[in-house]
């Protein structure tokens, strides 16, 4: 306490500077309270987030797994099955999506840290960094699982790939369904990413 | 009086040092934001001089192949070259941050535009990673041919030109980092 009297007034009597360090003192504590309700406020909103990240990417994830479809008849070049593990794209999105949950789940109590301490940076910047990370992650499943759906609805005239929805139509409506879960996590992350950013700007 | 007089000079030198370390972290987000646009714009420039004829006749594929044939393709260069021209035009932003002090709601504005711009170019590089997956191994249950074993040097390219994309994604990665770390510091 004598040194930050010394280095705010410099020569005057102690009893004024003894009273001008105690004002500036409490400013200090008023400034860090409000930064701090709202950076609480923002930890709030990025801890509902994550739960509902959570959700929808277990949802994404298993939707793909239990993507399956066996056909009634028998058809003559196109086989009669079709389930998420016959296209490396779709096992890869659900290895990924997986690994992106799990990711959400591990990070839940760096979110609670941020709760209760809202003026901490190192958690924060440890999950802007993680998610950064993970969205990438998420982004290139979701996009790799988006091109070959895209591909097995219309198919391609160049290089004679047929459009298989027209015979599987139960396994394409599930996989376009857990690409659009996907993507929505991906929207949840950029959120996240943006109230980690402005929640580290230091007053 | 002295001890004060020797502590402000000691907290301005702290001062001093730590905003030479934001400088330094502006400079190094300068260099690889035109590491990351010359990837982008190869990446895009490459993927879209694809051309290749075969010479020869055959029955049911057909002996062309351009980067418009497939539109995972088309999107992998819309998407490197939206995100090289922002990289281009972000340099500004990014030398008035080696320039000036108070730099911190330019960087917030700096991080969620760099963040938008990750997801755009790892959406457009893994779809046609996809696709260039499909084109060199085909699939037997979708009944989908490889073409790479018609086409070689179209299939050469395509692969070649994810490389830089992909590159560009990790140096996206990298300046999102060092903004958030340039943010977080006291000065």
């Amino acid at each position: 306490m004598a040194k930050e009297s010394t280095t705010i007034d410099v020569g005057e009597p102690s009893t004024v500077t003894k009273s001008s360090s105690h004002v500036v003192k409490k400013k200090g504590f008023v400034a860090a309270a409000a930064g701090g309700g709202a950076k609480r406020g923002l930890a709030i909103f990025d801890f509902l987030l994550r739960l509902a990240a959570i959700g929808v990417t277990i949802g994404a994830a298993s939707v793909m797994y239990t993507a399956q479809e066996t056909l009634p008849f028998f058809t003559q070049f196109l086989q009669f099955q079709a389930g998420y593990d016959d296209l490396p794209a779709f096992q890869y999105f659900v290895i990924a999506v997986a690994i992106v949950a799990s990711y959400l789940v591990l990070s839940l109590p760096f979110s609670i840290v941020t709760i209760v301490r809202p003026l901490a940076v190192a958690p924060r910047l440890i999950l802007l960094i993680f998610d950064t990370l993970v969205v990438t992650l998420n982004t290139s499943a979701a996009a790799a699982a988006a091109s070959i759906v895209y591909l097995a609805h219309n198919g391609n005239q160049s290089t004679n790939w047929l459009p298989i929805c027209q015979q599987f139509g139960d396994f394409c409506q599930n996989v376009s369904t857990a690409v659009v879960a996907a993507s929505i996590a991906i929207l949840f992350f950029i959120v996240l990413i943006i109230i980690s950013a402005i929640a580290l700007k230091r007053h | 009086m002295k001890s004060g007089q020797a502590e402000i000079v000691e907290t301005s030198k702290g001062i001093q040092k730590s905003g030479l370390m934001s400088r330094r972290i502006a400079i190094l987000e300068f260099i690889l934001r035109i590491v990351a646009f010359f990837n982008t714009i190869g990446s895009a420039i490459l993927m879209g001089t694809t051309h290749e004829t075969l010479p020869f006749f055959t029955q049911f594929i057909r002996f062309q192949a351009e980067y418009n044939d497939l539109p995972a393709l088309t999107f992998f260069v819309v998407a490197n070259a939206v995100v090289s021209g922002y990289l281009i035009m972000s340099l500004t932003l990014a030398f008035v941050h080696i320039v000036k002090r108070k730099t911190q709601n330019t960087r917030i504005l700096l991080i969620v535009l760099d963040v938008a711009m990750l997801g755009l170019l790892s959406a457009g590089a893994s779809s046609a990673a996809a696709i260039v997956y499909l084109a060199h191994n085909g699939n037997n249950k979708t009944n989908w041919f490889a073409i790479c074993q018609q086409f070689n040097s179209f299939c050469e390219r395509i692969s070649g030109s994810l490389i830089g994309s992909f590159i560009a994604v990790v140096l996206l990665i990298l300046l999102i980092l060092l903004s958030a770390i340039a943010l977080s510091r006291r000065h």
